[in-house]
């Protein structure tokens, strides 16, 4: 929605604010600004977003009473917390929690949202089921995700226990219907730090309240990957029990599934393939995902509609019955829900799923079988009662899998990890390529990065860190992290700034864009969109913007080298 | 059971049910013999920790949630000399799947149905899959009812004469385990093996 990055001048934080407190769709125009000239540093440009997007953005529908409406909602915890439990549609929930407004409460301590999680090492599961609303430690999580129905039932929440939020779930009801009356939809509130973005969904409304500066659009994109994973488990014919009883309580249904989504949030941290809405390969040679796909073939062959062979989020081989196409985020949340749900680990399961971009109406039937701990296969099909037929397709498969060493060399591809920067051709002496870089680190490093056992130097150029995209493949590569990237604490922060460049790279109006070149205290951005494929490489803050194009053109060519290897090719179902 | 509606058309064709094997139902020998068995109870009670207890001897106290179905299979030899091959299903007791469960049941020789002894909200839902067994289940089911967790009898809300007199009434065989002390396992196992029918000679 926001195009606003891009308004070149930077107005004075005030006046900005008030201005475009509501935008009509017509005001939006891209206004055009030429990325590759030096960029503002980060925070700058941050700033100027947060202007820009106002406190509140409500799509109009209606024509008139935009300002009006915006000069309201400029106010909004106020006037909410008057009008809220008056609304309709509000009944009995809100009462519980009184009308104290949480979303002022959230604001007040949102000064030092310094909760200490991103320090432990994720464990699956939900966390402190002990926190409610009222709780200290819960109002200060980063980043709150609500699923909850049109009645304002609580369905599913990030932390804390479901029953307990129902007044705060109310609340969001509240918010939401309060617009939605007024023929209007929230889209986005910003109250301090915090963004609270809304997504409906027929009877399923979605809501994240995040302080961690990422972009509308990535949080709308992970609500909406939530609402798939639901989709996924539960159909969207969901939608009628809730015609038939509006106040339908969903929890029990989803019953068992807090680690499907628990780690699906947590992934949205970690795997790229969450917002670039493509999957990766594990690398492996030619000739052994040859022979992996050619034995899934023959089994699609026979009334599978989707075989997918799998090492962790790290597509093997994969193949799809004639015309059948498999969309990524499809597999992004077949893969979350199968390797999140251990009892798959156990022995060979049978079980209805629903590939939301497939047909979200329906359920298809997962065989699923692991053939080692971090290798399985997917064997999907309409059939209720396939199953036998699909375990002998899996034993037949399993034959030809250790038969051609596939098993193995998947194993020891996941040892050997995939492209280094430290490795990228034509560069023999990255230390001689910039000594300059080398100096840098000695003096201004930070103490974390000394007590790495082993402080190398990243790859030529000071590139640290690289993700390709293949347009037509839909499918990306990403460099392994290596120094000074080595924390999962950093690398959530890179993953973080990538995704706000794939935001902006991606904003409507912004498709004039090619390149982008963003240099911060924490890195040097660099992206490149091309009809064919997308590059986004981090660098050291101060790498030379001449010698880091020089570098992406190779991380290019050393890609188109070794394609054969890191992607799936030929094969490719893909298309939406 | 709200949402019935979200699952897959009861149409008598998609039901067919998992019994399309051709060595499941059919009984290769008199000493031979394969049976499909099916586990169904309320989620938590402990059926996979059952299954995994008989099949792997294992137990592991960590709850993993069963999905849709995994399905386990084990041998056991009877003093008899003739030996019988149990293909487990062992369903997910979770709601959303309850609506799916004929497609696990259909053709099974055998139910298995669990509850927890110190969860009397599990026995009701126990005599709700008795019942849907006697009347969606095959004509000649053998049906177990098993009260698990029985090592906690200190915490114990469902009396064993309940479980009992419930058993008798339907013309069930009952038995109390444990998975977590490998109690009454193997007996409810083999139990069940005795009880099965026998193919005629024909066969």
């Amino acid at each position: 929605m926001s195009t606003t990055d891009d308004l070149p001048n930077s107005e004075p934080l005030e006046t900005r604010f008030n201005s475009i407190a509501l935008q009509d769709e017509e005001q939006e125009q891209p206004e055009s600004s030429s990325r590759l000239q030096a960029q503002p540093p980060e925070e700058e440009s941050l700033c100027r977003s947060v202007n820009g997007d106002g406190i509140l953005e409500i799509r109009r529908v209606d024509g008139d009473g935009g300002t009006r409406n915006g000069c309201g909602w400029r106010r909004t915890n106020s006037e909410l917390e008057m009008d809220g439990p008056s609304s309709p549609s509000s009944s009995g929930y809100a009462g519980e929690r009184g009308t104290s407004g949480e979303d002022d409460e959230i604001v007040e301590i949102s000064n030092d949202v310094a909760v200490m999680d991103s320090q432990l090492p994720w464990t699956p599961g939900k966390r402190h089921v002990d926190e409610d609303d009222a709780s200290i430690s819960w109002r200060k999580r980063k980043k709150h995700f609500f699923i909850l129905s049109y009645s304002g039932k609580p369905i599913y929440s990030r932390y804390g226990d479901e029953l307990k939020l129902a007044g705060f779930s109310a609340t969001l009801q509240a918010i939401i219907s309060f617009v939605e009356n007024g023929g209007d939809r929230v889209k986005l509130v910003r109250a301090g730090k915090h963004q609270v973005i809304f997504l409906v969904k027929g009877p399923i409304y979605l809501v994240c309240i995040s302080c961690t500066e990422e972009p509308y659009e990535s949080l709308r994109g992970q609500l909406e990957l939530i609402y798939g994973q639901m989709i996924l488990i539960l159909t969207k014919s969901v939608n009628r029990c809730f015609e038939k009883n509006p106040k339908f309580d969903m929890t029990p249904l989803l019953g068992g599934t807090d680690v499907v989504f628990s780690s699906l949030i947590h992934s949205f941290s970690w795997n790229p393939a969450t917002f670039l809405h493509a999957y990766t390969c594990l690398p492996l040679a030619y000739a052994t995902r040859q022979a992996a796909g050619a034995i899934l073939h023959d089994v699609a062959d026979s009334g599978v509609l989707f075989a997918i062979l799998m090492c962790k989020h790290k597509v093997v081989s994969l193949v799809g019955a004639q015309k059948a196409s498999l969309h990524p985020d499809d597999m992004l949340l077949l893969s979350n829900f199968i390797t999140s749900s251990d009892s798959f680990r156990t022995s060979e399961s049978f079980s209805p799923i629903c590939l939301p971009r497939y047909n979200p109406m329906a359920f298809l039937y997962a065989y699923v079988h692991y053939f080692d701990v971090d290798t399985y296969l997917v064997l999907l099909t309409t059939s209720s009662d396939a199953f036998y037929h699909l375990k002998d397709c899996r034993i037949r498969i399993e034959m030809v899998l250790l038969k051609s060493n596939v098993l193995s060399e998947v194993q020891r591809s996941m040892l050997d990890g995939g492209m280094r920067v430290e490795e990228l051709p034509g560069c023999l002496l990255p230390h001689s390529a910039s000594p300059r870089l080398g100096q840098h680190k000695q003096s201004t490093d930070s103490l974390e990065r000394f007590r790495e056992p082993f402080v190398g130097i990243g790859g030529p150029a000071g590139l640290w860190h690289f993700i390709y995209r293949s347009i037509y493949l839909d499918q990306y590569v990403a460099s392994e992290f290596s120094s000074p990237i080595n924390s999962p604490r950093q690398q959530k922060r890179l993953y973080r700034a990538y995704r706000k460049l794939y935001a902006s790279m991606h904003d409507i109006g912004n498709g004039s864009h090619k390149t982008q070149f963003r240099r911060d205290e924490n890195y040097v951005l660099l992206c490149w969109v091309t009809p064919d494929f997308e590059l986004y490489a981090a660098f050291d803050p101060l790498a030379d913007k001449a010698l880091a194009i020089k570098t992406c053109n190779r991380v290019c060519q050393w890609i188109k080298d070794v394609e054969n290897e890191i992607f799936l090719l030929g094969a490719s179902p893909f298309s939406w | 059971m709200g949402c019935s509606s979200s699952l897959p058309g009861r149409s008598s064709e998609q039901l067919g049910g998992l019994n399309n094997n051709p060595e499941t139902n059919g009984v290769s020998d008199a000493k031979n013999l394969r049976v499909k068995l099916v586990l169904l109870g309320d989620s938590g009670v402990g059926k996979s920790c059952i299954v995994l207890r008989f099949v792997r001897g294992q137990f592991d106290p960590t709850s993993k949630v069963t999905i849709g179905a995994s399905f386990l299979s084990q041998t056991i030899a009877l003093q008899d000399s003739t030996t019988v091959k149990f293909e487990i299903w062992d369903t997910a007791g979770q709601e959303r799947y309850a609506a799916l469960a004929p497609l696990y049941y259909r053709g099974a020789a055998v139910g298995v149905v669990v509850y927890d002894i110190t969860s009397p909200e599990s026995f009701n839902k126990a005599q709700y899959w008795v019942k849907e067994l006697q009347k969606h289940g095959s004509p000649d089911i053998v049906l177990a009812l098993v009260g698990n967790k029985a090592d906690l009898h200190e915490k114990r809300e469902v009396p064993v004469q309940d479980g009992i007199d419930y058993a008798e009434k339907n013309g069930m065989f009952f038995i109390e385990t444990s998975a977590k002390t490998a109690d009454n396992i193997n007996q409810l196992f083999e139990e069940i093996a005795k009880r099965i029918p026998r193919p005629s000679t024909s066969s």
